[in-house]
């Protein structure tokens, strides 16, 4: 299969489904159902033929940077006649095609370990949220199909490496989104979906200020570079040295990138969109927003902010690690507050993006090998966040299609009446805890360590944060688990359906925390690639890491 | 993997887990079947740890300490030293890559990597001997005590997790698994606990027991991300090989590592190379790993959760809170000795003493004897963290495995008593000895090796504390509080255990309402009137378990041993000797003190606790009532814990709740009423909009479209259908665009 073909299909195929359904008769639930599991299926089945190509043996995928392999696929335009030469490197998932050539638009799509894990993830998710949407019983059609025309965004977005391109799919996502939250969601759904359109809308608008800034910049007696291909920006980042009213503009690059991706992130101050949105959204879409969507503000962050603009990145650096830790603190204090369950997990994946925000930050680049650890914890984390959020949201669920309440005070006692949904739940709660064995762990350990060769008060305040989050997160199961209720007498186990759903993602907490090399192992040549190419750009620079080093509460003496 | 032995540890830690999984994952299918997997995989564990000991001390021909004398080194004198030193002596390793980044950041760079690896010395062996022995005998103890539970099977299932994850705990080569073995011991903690979940009161106990270690494990994370930066590796034998020789050491007459300024940097040379570590951070890493320490092993000021997990099943206690998990905070200071600075060590000792004093004062005034002996524990503890900050290295760990033996002997004994009368209250009881004549001749045994009577295994390892800790009163007679806690600490033990026995076993039964109380609910007024005997489950193990507890501190040997030229020597103390991490003091003739002092002790608290609690009537008794007027407010202190939960209570876990509340109520009212209020800004302003539309841009709109129709309507004369009309209109409008068009282009 060319990489065009292949690429392509991960985002047409839900896309085109999504059309299909609409061409279903609107009596036939289980017809619209079945195909939309069909199609759903048929994605992640394609992004596992991705992934094998990625793995194959002697193959382009894992030990080839993603700009060389980027290099191999060249797009020529002859502007006087207007034909397009494109010359494509098979299988190297590499695809570089004419868009609109007058604008120097690509359809430039691309995967490396970063954006395959995420490819793989939404895959799984939206399998395992299209099987926890059966009991969808209002205008099902459009549901589904809404729901194919999100998947098909989300694998856009991940897929991207032309600014434009990836701008698209990025507003894309919201308008399936919106309605998803808006007509299927809980009492106040209007107002959360409002909240969250308005939100991200206002993000992306910084997204594309960077994004157009990036197009037109002209260094002093030089030429734009008029491109808004993402790779050849990065590489070109010595372009970008000038200033834009007085700032460098790499860090008006940057702080509009982070702004951007931290709305969506989220990140604290800009989070409260998230719980509103997870309270109202039904239990599938809740899976689908905290398992992809928190991800494509980190995937914004590591993709685009950071390479694009790696010294705003470093002399921004301490705040944005301030930030991280105050969400990891704040997160966790705010679910330690909550009487909703659901709000209440909402407010831990609050906690836990504090966590990606911080392991990007913590730029100690005097020995990049520390901070590929921070990087590579940023990015475990949203894989295992990925998997145990939307564990956690769907066990909300299962509770909630049972007893009509989330109310914490309400429920207690499902240990005994509900042993399998007890075993699960405290396994996936254990996950996002952080218990060593399991993924939580990895990540969150990770990033720790790493933070200590960046500054040590950090580093303390974001380990001391493991004591709120076993307090929380402990709290929780007895509320919900443990003690006696006899009210709740006679409640059903899961549903075969519903262990279905729970396996794979207990499964995955389980293997990735025992064996996260086997997922580092493809994934972090890629983060490596990253983090080498930010300490080179901070290198050149006459406030590099060097001069941080003599600054005694950035940097540790050696 | 250097040695098969390496392998055979490797096959001892992942046999319980594989139990585990099958015992887990097959819960509906195994049923009590899991009782056999669960025991028979200890036991395989425990064959094997023998198999390893016995390989270990062939190899090291019975890990005979060298004699070698040490010219210039920190023991001056010229005494003789009876130490193998660490990096000469076996130790079977293995480490395999977990792990790995950085690897391609620049060409040159070698990745940075989290191994997972097992490292087995003679402390490894011998521990692994103790856990699994004590294992397997618990397993067997717990197929009687839990019969019938409703969980029988994953109470099984539990124990096998934690019987891995202790013994994975031991075997860790590296900081970072011990971290990782440490939280998963918490977790089975946890889980037992709260076994009995449906009651809030042990859910209670859980979180708390969970939650307090995490408090601790905050401090070791410290600890280890401090390590991991300033030395780039966090493998113990090669730190504490190269923290064994910085220069800071030679400067201390004690061998420890003291630095005039916190400032100065020590140079560790370690197998990738020299680093420097000031000395601040290395106190700042030691104090953060013995943060850990203190959680896990229930020292002040993070020991109030011990007590509460007596919650759990005894076996529970047995095993996890008193013989192995509790101990897993002393093993941890005692295998990563080096790294502690002469600061940290002092605050170990402190630690230690303070603890074994506070908790030896909660015990004698405890009702509940499950409590006396959790109490005990704690205090216990509190001799081997300050055994280990004087220097008393292996007597710490000597103590840790006398204290073992006696102590599971104490809690399954407990455990057999609670399964005859159905309380832990000690005072309607009493005379339990006729009824239960096995449990109470081993509780016995064990009270009289915690007294440290002489021949019994306590008395040896107690022996030693109080030596190391007058050797240390002598070189630093500023610190003689380190000595006075555990002398008083010692008599105290000796009293309340005693009182125990005494209230449990001698004498008769008091009674439900004699002693002023209702019965629980249901059972009749005299507890003991139907007490028998347990069955051989229970009482084999208490049988087994009296072997050690008497003989494990001996001196004798059948074994052609060399025992550092010391006569009477105890073999065990002996064995943990061979490769201490560092030359420590020798104790001469303080062992000739410390045997007074403890036989002095011994005769006071006995005295005492028989005065008091003995039933006869032929001696002048003293009313305990009476003493406890005596003791006026510090009694009323005792009996409530030193107020340390009420203090937490209003410190800590208020205030942090309180927090939380105004955290979510900040989010709630000041950012989204931000975001809300800026939404109805924009919501007024587009309203204000509207009303311009309306009232000015509409108005101009309507205007237009008026004139628009004016201007139509006159227009709609024009439209006569004559077509001259039109044809004229026509040229004229043509005409006059050739002008225009010819002005255009001349101009």
């Amino acid at each position: 299969m060319s990489d065009n073909l292949l690429l392509s299909m991960l985002w047409a195929v839900p896309l085109a489904g999504s059309v299909l359904l609409l061409l279903l008769p609107a009596r036939n639930d289980l017809a619209v159902k079945s195909t939309a599991l069909a199609i759903t299926g048929l994605t992640f089945v394609l992004a596992l033929v991705a992934f094998r190509v990625f793995l194959a043996p002697g193959g382009e995928g894992v030990g080839i940077p993603l700009s060389e392999r980027a290099e191999h696929n060249t797009l020529t335009i002859d502007e006087s006649t207007g034909t397009i030469e494109v010359s494509d490197d098979p299988g190297d998932l590499v695809y570089r095609g004419a868009w609109i050539p007058y604008f120097h638009v690509q359809y430039f799509l691309g995967l490396d370990g970063i954006s395959m894990s995420l490819v793989l993830l939404t895959g799984l998710i939206s399998l395992l949220a299209c099987l926890a949407s059966w009991g969808i019983d209002r205008a099902v059609k459009g549901y589904f199909s809404l729901f194919l025309l999100l998947l098909s965004s989300m694998m856009g977005v991940f897929l991207a490496l032309d600014l434009f391109l990836f701008f698209v799919f990025f507003e894309f996502m919201l308008l399936p989104m919106y309605f998803l939250i808006g007509v299927y969601g809980g009492e106040r759904r209007e107002y959360a979906a409002i909240k969250f359109l308005l939100f991200t809308l206002f993000g992306s608008v910084f997204i594309l200020v960077a994004i157009l800034i990036l197009y037109f910049f002209a260094p002093e007696g030089g030429e734009a570079l008029y491109t808004f291909d993402a790779l050849r920006l990065m590489a070109s980042s010595e372009h970008f040295s000038g200033t834009i009213f007085g700032f460098g503009v790499q860090s008006v690059v940057f702080l509009l990138f982070l702004i951007g991706f931290l709305i969506k992130l989220p990140a604290v101050p800009f989070h409260t969109w998230l719980p509103d949105a997870h309270v109202e959204a039904p239990t599938p879409i809740s899976m689908i927003l905290a398992g992809v969507l928190l991800k494509v503000g980190g995937y914004g962050l590591i993709r685009l902010a950071w390479p694009l603009a790696p010294v705003g990145a470093y002399e921004l650096s301490w705040g944005v690690a301030v930030l991280g830790v105050i969400g990891i603190l704040y997160g966790a204090l705010a679910a330690m507050a909550q009487t909703d369950f659901k709000r209440l997990v909402a407010y831990s994946s609050v906690s836990h993006m504090g966590y990606v925000t911080l392991g990007l930050a913590v730029m100690n680049l005097v020995d990049p090998r520390y901070y590929a650890y921070g990087v590579n914890g940023a990015m475990f984390m949203m894989i295992a966040h990925g998997i145990t959020s939307a564990g956690m949201f769907f066990l909300v669920g299962v509770v909630y299609d049972r007893l009509h309440t989330r109310e914490l005070d309400r429920l207690g006692g499902l240990m005994n009446v509900m042993p399998v949904y007890g075993g699960v739940t405290l396994l996936i709660f254990f996950g996002s805890m952080g218990l060593p064995g399991l993924c939580g762990f990895v990540a969150e350990v990770f990033v720790v360590l790493s933070a200590f060769n960046y500054s040590y008060g950090l580093a303390i305040l974001a380990a001391a944060a493991v004591v709120l989050t076993a307090g929380y997160i402990l709290w929780t199961i007895q509320r919900v688990l443990l003690g006696r209720n006899e009210s709740h007498r006679g409640l059903p186990d899961m549903t075969t359906r519903e262990v279905v759903i729970a396996a794979p993602l207990v499964v995955l907490t389980v293997w990735l925390g025992i064996f996260p090399q086997s997922m580092l192992g493809w994934m972090s040549p890629a983060v490596d690639q990253i983090v080498a190419s930010v300490a080179a750009a901070n290198e050149d620079e006459p406030e590099g890491p060097g001069a941080v080093a003599s600054e005694p509460d950035a940097s540790v003496p050696r | 993997m250097n040695q098969w032995q390496g392998w055979l540890y490797v096959a001892a830690v992942l046999i319980p887990l594989g139990a585990f999984v099958v015992q887990i994952l097959g819960l509906r299918r195994t049923r009590d079947a899991n009782a056999l997997i669960a025991t028979a995989s200890i036991f395989a564990s425990l064959v094997l740890s023998l198999v390893g000991f016995g390989s270990y001390l062939a190899e090291t021909g019975g890990m005979a300490a060298v004699h070698h004398d040490e010219a210039g080194g920190p023991i001056s004198g010229g005494e003789e030293v009876h130490h193998v030193p660490e990096a000469g002596k076996v130790a079977w390793t293995g480490s395999w890559t977990w792990v790995s980044m950085g690897g391609r950041l620049s060409p040159g760079s070698a990745p940075l990597a989290i191994p997972v690896g097992i490292f087995v010395d003679n402390l490894t062996a011998i521990m692994f001997v103790m856990v699994t022995f004590i294992a397997t005998l618990i397993h067997v103890y717990s197929m009687a005590y839990m019969w019938g539970d409703p969980r029988y099977p994953r109470f099984f299932a539990y124990l096998s997790l934690f019987c891995f994850s202790m013994l994975g705990l031991v075997a860790s080569s590296n900081a970072f698994m011990v971290f990782v073995f440490w939280e998963l011991v918490g977790i089975c903690s946890y889980l037992l606990i709260g076994f009995w979940y449906e009651e809030q009161a042990n859910a209670d106990a859980a979180n708390k027991a969970f939650v307090v270690n995490r408090v601790g494990d905050v401090g070791m994370l410290v600890g280890l991300g401090l390590l991991w930066t300033q030395l780039g590796t966090l493998d113990i034998a090669e730190i504490n090989a190269g923290l064994a020789n910085v220069e800071a050491r030679q400067g201390d007459g004690l061998g420890r590592i003291t630095a005039g300024d916190p400032a100065e940097e020590h140079v560790v040379a370690l197998i990738g190379g020299a680093r420097r570590i000031p000395h601040w951070v290395l106190v700042l890493a030691g104090l953060g790993i013995f943060a850990g320490c203190v959680g896990k092993s229930a020292q002040f000021p993070l020991h109030v959760w011990l007590p509460d997990a007596m919650a759990g099943p005894t076996p529970v206690s047995a095993l996890i809170h008193a013989a192995t998990m509790v101990a897993a905070g002393v093993y941890l200071v005692g295998r990563f000795f080096p790294l502690f600075t002469n600061e940290v060590l002092l605050i170990i000792a402190y630690a230690g003493g303070i603890t074994l004093f506070i908790a030896a004062t909660i015990a004698l005034v405890q009702v509940d004897f499950k409590k006396v002996l959790a109490y005990s524990t704690v205090s216990q503890l509190g001799f081997m963290m300050l055994a280990l900050g004087v220097g008393g290295w292996a007597a710490g760990l000597f103590h840790l495995l006398t204290h073992a033996f006696f102590k599971a002997l104490l809690f399954l004994g407990a455990g057999s008593v609670h399964h005859a009368v159905h309380t832990y209250d000690l005072r309607p009881l009493g005379g339990l000895r006729r009824k239960m004549p096995i449990t109470s001749t081993t509780m016995l045994l064990a009270t009289l090796a915690i007294s440290g009577v002489p021949l019994f295994s306590g008395f040896y390892s107690k022996d030693a504390i109080l030596a190391s800790a007058i050797r240390f009163a002598i070189d630093r007679p500023g610190h003689a509080l380190l000595l006075i806690l555990p002398v008083v600490g010692a008599a105290l033990t000796v009293f309340y255990m005693f009182r125990m026995w005494f209230l449990l076993f001698s004498g008769q039964s008091r009674g439900w309402s004699a002693s002023g109380l209702v019965p629980d609910h249901g059972h009749e007024d005299d507890p003991v009137a139907h007490a028998h005997e347990s069955g051989p489950r229970i009482t084999w193990p208490l049988r087994i378990l009296a072997v050690p507890t008497v003989m494990i501190g001996w001196p004798l040997t059948v074994l052609p041993l060399t025992i550092g030229g010391v006569p009477f020597h105890p073999v065990l103390e002996g064995w943990l000797a061979y490769g201490e991490p560092l030359s420590v003091q020798p104790l001469g003739s303080a062992h000739v003190w410390a045997a007074a002092t403890s036989t002095l002790v011994l005769v006071v608290g006995i005295g005492l606790a028989f005065l008091a609690y003995h039933p006869s009537k032929t001696i002048r008794r003293i009313d305990p009532a009476r003493m406890a007027n005596h003791l006026g407010g510090l009694y009323g202190l005792f009996v409530n814990k030193w107020y340390f939960d009420e203090v937490y209570q209003a410190l800590f876990v208020r205030p942090t709740l309180a927090i939380a509340g105004l955290t979510s109520r900040f989010d709630r009212t000041i950012i989204d009423g931000v975001v809300e209020g800026s939404a109805r800004a924009t919501v007024a302003l587009s309203r204000l909009d509207r009303r311009v539309d309306q009232s000015v841009v509409d108005r101009v709109v309507t205007l237009v479209a008026r004139l628009t129709y004016a201007l139509g309507d006159a227009g709609r004369r024009l439209q006569t259908g004559r077509l001259r009309g039109y044809l004229m209109v026509l040229s004229l409008a043509f005409i006059a665009l050739s002008v225009g068009v010819f002005v255009w282009v001349i101009r």
